[in-house]
């Protein structure tokens, strides 16, 4: 065979394209596409983000085409009236709840100059953005009546050197439902109902058998872990930080809340693992069977609606360690503007249009959002006012006039804080570690922490 | 005839064209061909790697901040006790997961090497987790493994081992883990040793038996031997993919988030919390150069060791 019949075959097999012309193609095309990448691409996306008046990006779990169609449509309806009414338009951009909150998405977006316009974050992650720098000041978008219209409790966290960075859009506070049939199937009532921690670990142990636990405590480590374990902290009179700016983890309060947690999983009453997506999550878990007791926030009464809706439930509030006081945690999201967005004059304006304006709008806005997308307390006077009657009635009335007058915001803290205070809860409870030595060494990392720390003020 | 009388038989050429000898225009080709994939290469890993490396000497907030931190955060990686408990644990995973796969895909191998339709079948179902998301293989597992309620639980119960929690208790979770990646990893590493297998002459078997050697004889002096390059590269993939978590952090991003009490937070894993979640963005750019470099040191090691995977042979 000689190299002529060897190239004719080859040319015949590749349909008349020779090996010169496909590299100098090849070499074209992956040029022109790698002048189009490198240069061209970017530049033609980066146009959208400049070009003034183009949409501003609001990133969310909820809409559109959110899990909960109440929800979704809340969000819809407040910025199509939005658009309809301005001409800065906004665009709602929907991540899926587990990618905004434990991904990738939100970091990288801002870490590479490209971070929504607006978002929405919870007290846990406030530190971690105001620090960085990218929460707009709200403040001068907010009318001084509004500002007097928010529980001071719920909008200080948001507050650095008295200036709003982020407007609350509910208030959740946690509480313990009991699954009926369960505390019947053991022979309990609605008078056995748990008031001290020693009767909570006492009933759980009644509840639990061979299918079921007693009560549930989150044992996922995370942000919302460390939110269900505060109360039971605090009513001891522990608390993370000191007035000193030390460390106060190290403390009796501390430890016997540790030791609380540790004690229900070591007698078997409380699980090691959860159901569904964690132990916020109560339909598959107080739901199915699982659990008879459960540590959730209010919007378990919307979940439970929706979700087992056959399933008789009562509530509670969080019962207290032998002479401590009753407090409970209240959570929740606030609206936030990206201060580097391509319009954050507008983006502002939004946030405060839609959560914390006098106009009556905006105070329907939030009590829509509360009673009607969610089962939440409003954390505006007039919000709650508006409520009227939803809050007066069945759970909704319960969380209202037990839990939530005992409610202190959920603290803001770094990162850093979080994961430390996180390891402590993790060490014991599904550790075994010795409470009070977790507590020792969680303060000496606390202290470590604190004393080169610089951002805003833990609180 | 020459590829130079057929360049002549078709016109003349401009001179600077007419310079090139056949073995340069084949050598340039051979380059040209090989530019798509090495800029691919380059890009989307040389320069990623380079990037992490050098993050590694910065203070980086997340939020575009950058400040030069020298050996600060390598520093900062000594005295962290997370540090070396993610080290531990990736080198417990590792220890666990690699003669774990090999055992477990030789065997499957072994098992199945024979063609024929049922082998066939066993096969496909050997490998078939590989089709399967490994995010859908992590909550079927976590599923499976609920204390009291979940199937595996159930199946154990009358043993008195219902009340296992394999992912709540600190001393079972890396062993569910490393299980669930073996699950997951083995039919792969099956596929491997099969063509391994099959490239053993059949003539060494029946001589060996005819001189009186049984199956075990027959695999510990012709099998295991002739295998070894297929084993060198088992072992060393298998390493890379444990030390590097690569199927690891889908898993234990689903089902333990590193959990409980970081018992299963591998150095990947922690990377990832570092830079994701606390913004730390230069620290996990410092963890992940020293994964990259116990990574090099190991693999060149085995290279070393092996010679290249050749061992003895040439």
């Amino acid at each position: 065979m000689t190299t002529d019949d060897s190239s004719s075959s080859v040319r015949r097999r590749m349909g008349g394209l020779t090996r010169r012309r496909l590299l100098t193609q090849g070499t074209a095309f992956g040029a022109a596409g790698l002048v189009g990448g490198v240069t061209g691409f970017p530049f033609i996306n980066r146009l959208s983000a400049r070009a003034q008046g183009a949409p501003l990006k609001f990133w969310q779990f909820y809409a559109p085409g959110g899990n909960v169609e109440s929800q979704s449509q809340w969000f819809e309806k407040t910025v199509a009236d939005w658009n309809a009414s301005h001409e800065q338009q906004i665009e709602l951009e929907y991540l899926p709840n587990a990618d905004y909150m434990d991904g990738t998405r939100l970091p990288t977006a801002f870490a590479s100059g490209e971070g929504p316009d607006l978002f929405i974050i919870s007290p846990g992650d406030f530190l971690r953005y105001y620090n960085g720098g990218v929460l707009l000041d709200l403040t001068p978008f907010i009318e001084d009546a509004a500002k007097s219209d928010f529980s001071e409790s719920v909008i200080a966290n948001r507050m650095v050197d008295g200036k709003i960075f982020g407007i609350p859009m509910e208030v959740e506070p946690m509480a313990m439902y009991y699954s009926i049939p369960a505390f019947e199937e053991a022979g309990l009532n609605e008078n056995d109902v748990p008031q001290t921690w020693d009767q909570l670990l006492d009933v759980a142990q009644k509840l639990t058998n061979d299918q079921r636990y007693g009560v549930l405590f989150d044992v996922t480590p995370g942000y919302y872990q460390n939110f269900t374990w505060y109360p039971f902290m605090w009513q001891g009179g522990g608390d993370i930080q000191g007035a000193d700016g030390q460390s106060s983890f190290n403390s009796p309060a501390v430890i016997q809340a540790l030791k609380l947690w540790q004690d229900a999983v070591n007698m078997g009453a409380a699980p090691r693992q959860v159901l569904g997506g964690g132990g916020f999550d109560i339909v598959p878990n107080l739901g199915s069977g699982y659990v008879a007791m459960q540590n959730v926030g209010i919007w378990g009464i919307a979940a439970l609606r929706d979700g087992a809706p056959d399933l008789p439930y009562g509530v509670f509030k969080l019962p207290v360690p032998q002479g401590g006081k009753y407090v409970t945690v209240g959570g929740g999201w606030a609206f936030v503007a990206n201060a580097r967005g391509a319009n954050p004059e507008a983006a502002g304006e939004f946030c405060a249009w839609a959560l914390a304006s006098m106009s009556p709008d905006s105070v329907q806005r939030v009590t829509d959002w509360c009673t009607v997308a969610k089962s939440d307390m409003p954390p505006r006077a007039s919000a709650l006012e508006a409520g009227g009657a939803a809050y007066q009635e069945g759970m909704m009335g319960v969380f209202s006039r037990e839990i939530y007058p005992g409610t202190r915001a959920e603290p803001r803290v770094p990162p850093e804080v979080y994961k430390i205070v996180s390891d402590a809860i993790q060490a014991t409870m599904l550790g075994g570690q010795d409470p009070a030595a977790a507590a020792a060494a969680a303060s000496d990392q606390l202290n470590a922490f604190l004393s080169g720390y610089s951002g805003a003020p833990v609180l | 005839m020459t590829l130079q009388q057929t360049d002549t038989a078709a016109g003349p050429r401009p001179a600077a064209r007419r310079r090139l000898s056949f073995r340069t225009r084949e050598k340039i080709a051979g380059y040209l061909f090989v530019l798509p994939d090495a800029l691919g290469l380059l890009v989307f890993v040389g320069l990623p790697m380079l990037l992490a490396l050098g993050l590694g000497f910065f203070e980086v907030d997340g939020f575009g901040g950058y400040r030069f931190a020298g050996l600060a955060n390598y520093r900062r990686m000594w005295a962290d006790p997370l540090f070396w408990q993610s080290l531990g644990a990736t080198l417990l995973y590792a220890a666990m997961l690699v003669p774990s796969l090999y055992v477990s895909g030789l065997g499957l191998a072994l098992l199945v090497e024979r063609t024929n339709a049922w082998n066939g079948v066993l096969r496909a179902i050997f490998f078939l987790p590989q089709m399967v998301s490994l995010v859908v293989v992590a909550l079927i597992w976590k599923m499976l493994t609920v204390e009291k309620i979940g199937a595996i639980s159930r199946a154990l119960s009358p043993l008195g081992l219902g009340g296992i929690s394999f992912l709540g208790n600190p001393d079972w979770a890396m062993f569910a883990v490393v299980f669930v990646s073996v699950w997951f990893l083995m039919g792969f590493y099956m596929l491997i040793f099969l063509g391994g297998l099959q490239d053993i002459p059949k003539e060494y078997y029946e001589a060996a038996r005819i001189d009186g050697a049984g199956p075990l004889s027959s695999f510990w002096f012709i099998t295991l031997p002739l295998l070894r390059p297929t084993s060198f590269f088992v072992l060393l993939v298998s390493l890379v993919t444990a030390v590097a978590g690569g199927a690891a952090f889908d898993l234990i991003y689903v089902m333990t988030k590193g959990g409980p009490a970081n018992s299963t937070s591998l150095l990947i894993f922690y990377a990832y919390q570092q830079a994701f979640q606390y913004n730390s963005f230069g620290y996990a750019g410092a963890i992940a150069s020293i994964l990259v470099a116990v990574l090099l040191l190991v693999t060149l090691v085995m290279f070393l060791l092996t010679r290249g995977g050749r061992f003895q042979y040439e």
